[in-house]
């Protein structure tokens, strides 16, 4: 029935078969709106944060969702700036999940503040001294080049490049893109850094605060490093499970070896810098602040056990998979340790922003701890919903993987 | 930010940090500027089909672009990089100086290749065009036996209005069949002089650009016959049956009608493949 | 922004908690004073407005049972505020002439960033829109702003009854306030008088004196906060709590 907006050549489900993937994702959207609408005209109170919790579930899908979306720029940089051609086979996918998670992250941040109307005094009144202003500039600039660069796929459309002046608009852009792609990539430097920047700086939470360079904490270049190295990993994981759900091959082998050797190098830097920080920070940063590090981990909920996780688990073990041939040239070990990666930034973003605020700062206050109401996590799944939903009208209106028309002829 | 708000000064914090914000910014809006710019210039210089041509031509499969010369035979491997535009590439000349004689002379009799008819009597575009020169200076186009079979009896014609420019790689005229649009592209440079039909069997007889010539992008002769012949290797494993992996006949002779016989999606993507559009 | 100018006074308090019974009168005349609207329903001790708030801590004493209380509102950072430099907005003002932080409701976007530095947990947001129940808004502080929903607020040493000081030295033809005339709520509530309030650069005044002795300490020092709030206690065990390191017992609240 829509056969005209589909891709030449491609095999797509059926009109019907699509629909009902689409309409369980569009219901939770829908709870999700419902929730967002009840925040937003009864405050914040719908939500289980407190005074002590001031930032809880969406701060931690904010960072962690930006973090995925690194894969964009990072691709985008791999591809037009160091001229690594295969991965033209996964960019505009990658573009697509980075446009699906930044503007999701902006959507909940403007549900998350109190009053969302004044989200453009960061603008006017702006601290230069403060890491969210930076975020705050970094990313809306940022999501302007992702939409440019997913403008063209879009006018790319069947039906779209008919028109002649989208596909003429769409040439001329194309023929820019590397400029967008360096200014990309300049934004995603920064902002990835100054969300690790926000904790690093907080010298009144010692599980936080670290030294660093000039005005920067460790934190800010970890988490660069975090996000480069996990951006691959996503883009991989994305590209498999959409390959799965759909039941194509969207890719050529050589293209997930090539995102596991890049993913794997980087974690394997990441968890050397990772480690090193953590040594300075239990023994130097955190006890000249007057805090004594054993007692960030003296709570059962947040023993050692994170740490141990967040690095070996979910760093070294699936940086050692990457960088083993024999390993990342079977599927099941490559996709599990893309995973690990996955979840390894995923965690490090949750001990950053959950995790510092249960530690306690005051000696007469207890450990805390919180547990998200129903609203926040219907908003925190209205956002996946809204991914999944563009996600899968692009998936099958435009051509996101440039190789899927040759594979499928065998 | 402003001078007014209660507070505030510049010192050094702001200027850098402002600065390379709205520094970021200009840059944004002056690369899109600069797209819509060339855009509304490609526009007013007429280069949409040129530009149509080179964007869909970069989108089509590997399968779609090889050269004529690797399907010759004459060199290993080797992908178009300049839309079939084989007036323009160096490589075309060399390889036709190397060859004696230059252009092949044109077959003196027709041809059949993998069951299409190849006719001497004209040049063959790699969009299934043929164009043939007229005594009186005009050239009538049309479209082959490969593209005729595969469409059969269309639905509708659409032809370029009488005094109306064609360019080569750009839109010739388009016919559809079973709700399939294919669109022929144009074999040569020039202007539309009249219509023709069925009767006829030419769609186009066109007045050439300058002295007209220029043949050099067109196939003849063995060439076109080893073209055609891969061409319709190429349809038959388009058309197989899914799970039954690239099949092709070992004789018989192709359908007059082929569109009749198999599904309009089956149609969609063979004209694809076929007309050269992504 | 802080401030350009050194501050020509640096009002401060010290905080005698063998004095404090935790009766919270600080509390409840810190809420009338500065219009905090009464609790909803659902609230609870976490999302509660309490600009001024009376911990419990126990420790010292034969047992470990011995318990003091610990009256914490905004300590007022001299130095490196964590709230000031944060706020993505300059939301937060320090004030060059009387070294007070205080926070400008309107601009507050209420990201609740400062909430995340603050290491006192000084700082208060408000989870609902205010709201008075019918014939109390005539008890209202007509010199003090009411706040909207979603932004933060906290402690400003009355600021004011600070303006009012200087509106009434202003009138006598007089430049510097009378520092009897400005009284924060808390001090003036206290039946012990155990905050005692004043210019920490003023050798003269009580709290400046009070400050510089052995038995005075700050909440987290080694922070480099510099806090313009000071604790006294005789009891050891009390100013060893200005330490974060005092072994706790872990547990959930």
């Amino acid at each position: 029935m829509d056969a005209p907006l589909i891709v030449r050549g491609l095999r797509r489900c059926s009109t019907r078969r699509f629909l009902a993937w689409m309409l369980p994702w569009a219901a939770l959207l829908g709870v999700g709106l419902l929730a967002i609408g009840l925040c937003l005209v009864k405050g914040l109170n719908q939500t289980n944060m407190d005074n002590r919790f001031a930032f809880g579930l969406w701060i931690f899908l904010d960072l962690a969702v930006i973090a995925l979306g690194a894969g964009a720029f990072f691709t985008g940089f791999l591809l037009y700036i160091l001229r690594r051609h295969e991965l033209s086979a996964v960019i505009n996918s990658a573009v697509v999940i980075g446009f699906l998670c930044y503007s999701g992250a902006i959507g909940v941040l403007m549900v998350d503040v109190g009053q969302p109307l004044r989200a453009w005094f960061t603008f006017w009144h702006p601290n230069v001294h403060s890491m969210l202003t930076e975020v705050t500039f970094c990313i809306t600039c940022y999501l302007t080049v992702l939409a440019f660069e997913y403008l063209p796929i879009v006018l790319k459309n069947r039906q779209l490049r008919r028109i002649p002046s989208f596909l003429v608009f769409e040439f001329e852009l194309h023929k820019v893109m590397p400029v967008l792609a360096g200014v990309g990539t300049f934004l995603s430097f920064f902002h990835q850094g100054s969300l690790g920047g926000l904790y690093g700086v907080l010298r009144g939470r010692p599980f936080a605060f670290r030294d660093g360079f000039a005005i920067w904490p460790s934190t800010f270049f970890l988490f660069i490093l975090s996000a480069i190295a996990v951006g691959p990993s996503f883009v991989l994981l994305t590209t498999w499970l959409v390959g799965k759900i759909s039941g194509r091959t969207l890719v050529r082998p050589g293209v997930f070896q090539l995102l596991a050797r890049i993913s794997g190098w980087l974690l394997a830097v990441y968890v050397a810098a990772k480690c090193v920080d953590t040594l300075l920070w239990l023994n130097r940063t955190a006890p000249r602040t007057g805090a004594a590090p054993y007692q960030f981990y003296a709570w059962e909920p947040f023993g050692t056990w994170v740490l141990f996780v967040e690095i070996v688990a979910f760093g070294l073990a699936p940086a050692l998979v990457f960088l083993s041939r024999r390993l990342r040239a079977r599927t099941g070990w490559l996709v599990g340790a893309a995973t690990l990666a996955c979840a390894g930034v995923v965690t490090n973003r949750f001990v950053m922003t959950i995790q510092t605020l249960t530690v306690p700062t005051l000696p007469f206050e207890p450990y805390m701890l919180y547990w998200p109401s129903w609203q926040e996590v219907a908003t925190f799944l209205a956002v996946v919903a809204y991914a999944v939903i563009v996600y899968s009208l692009s998936f099958r209106y435009l051509a996101l993987f440039p190789q899927e028309r040759e594979l499928q002829q065998g | 930010m402003f001078p007014g708000i209660d507070g505030f000064a510049w010192d050094t914090g702001h200027i850098v940090f402002l600065g390379a914000f709205y520094t970021v910014l200009l840059a944004i809006a002056a690369t899109v500027s600069l797209a819509a710019m060339r855009s509304r210039r490609d526009f007013r210089l007429h280069h949409e089909q040129a530009i149509r041509w080179q964007a869909e031509f970069h989108d089509l499969p590997a399968s779609c672009r090889r050269c004529r010369h690797e399907l010759s035979g004459e060199v290993a491997d080797r992908t178009c990089g300049l839309g079939f535009d084989c007036r323009r590439c160096a490589e075309h000349a060399r390889l036709l100086a190397a060859r004696s004689g230059g252009l092949p002379k044109a077959a003196v009799s027709d041809g059949v290749a993998a069951g299409f008819r190849v006719l001497a009597d004209r040049r063959y575009h790699r969009g299934h065009a043929w164009v043939r020169r007229e005594p009186d200076g005009s050239a009538v186009v049309g479209l082959d036996d490969l593209g005729t079979r595969l469409l059969g009896e269309p639905d509708a014609v659409e032809l370029p209005p009488v005094g109306s420019r064609v360019e080569v790689n750009g839109t010739g005229w388009t016919l559809t069949r079973n709700g399939v649009r294919a669109r022929i592209l144009a074999p040569i440079d020039g202007t539309v002089t009249a219509h023709g039909g069925p009767d006829c069997g030419w769609a186009l007889r066109v007045k050439p650009d300058g002295d007209g010539a220029d043949d050099r992008h067109l196939l003849a002769g063995e060439e076109a016959r080893r073209w055609t012949a891969r061409e319709a290797e190429r349809l038959q494993i388009a058309l197989a049956a899914d799970g039954v992996g690239a099949a092709l006949a070992d004789g018989g002779v192709p359908l007059d009608d082929i569109a009749r016989a198999i599904t309009p999606s089956e149609l969609d993507a063979a004209c694809g493949l076929v007309f050269l559009e992504p | 922004m802080e401030g350009k100018a050194p501050a020509k006074a640096r009002f401060g308090m010290v905080i005698d908690l063998d004095r404090c019974d935790g009766c919270g009168a600080c509390m409840v005349a810190c809420a009338v004073e500065n219009n905090v609207p009464p609790a909803r329903p659902s609230a609870n001790d976490r999302t509660g407005l309490t600009w001024m708030r009376v911990h419990r801590a126990t420790g010292g004493g034969p047992q470990g049972g011995d318990a003091v209380f610990i009256p914490v509102s905004c300590q007022h950072c001299g130095h490196h505020a964590p709230c000031v430099s944060v706020c993505p907005q300059n939301a937060v003002d320090v004030n060059p002439e009387t070294g007070v932080v205080s926070q400008i409701p309107e601009r507050c976007l209420g990201c609740r960033y400062c909430m995340a530095a603050c290491p006192y947990h000084a700082r208060y947001f408000n989870w609902w829109d205010p709201a008075w129940p019918a014939g109390t808004e005539a008890a209202l502080n007509p010199e003090v702003s009411v706040r909207m929903r979603g932004v933060v607020e906290k402690c400003n040493f009355c600021h004011a009854r600070w303006h009012a000081a200087k509106a009434k030295a202003a009138a006598a033809g007089k430049r510097e306030i009378d520092p009897a005339d400005y009284v924060p709520a808390c001090v003036e509530a206290c039946p012990n008088q155990a905050i005692v309030f004043g210019d920490l650069d003023d050798a003269s005044s009580p709290a400046a004196r009070l400050a510089r002795e052995p038995h005075a300490f700050r909440l987290l020092d080694r922070l480099g906060t510099e806090p313009k709030v000071f604790y006294r206690s005789e009891r050891e065990w009390v100013r060893r709590l200005g330490e974060a390191d005092v072994a706790r017992e872990a547990k959930e609240a």
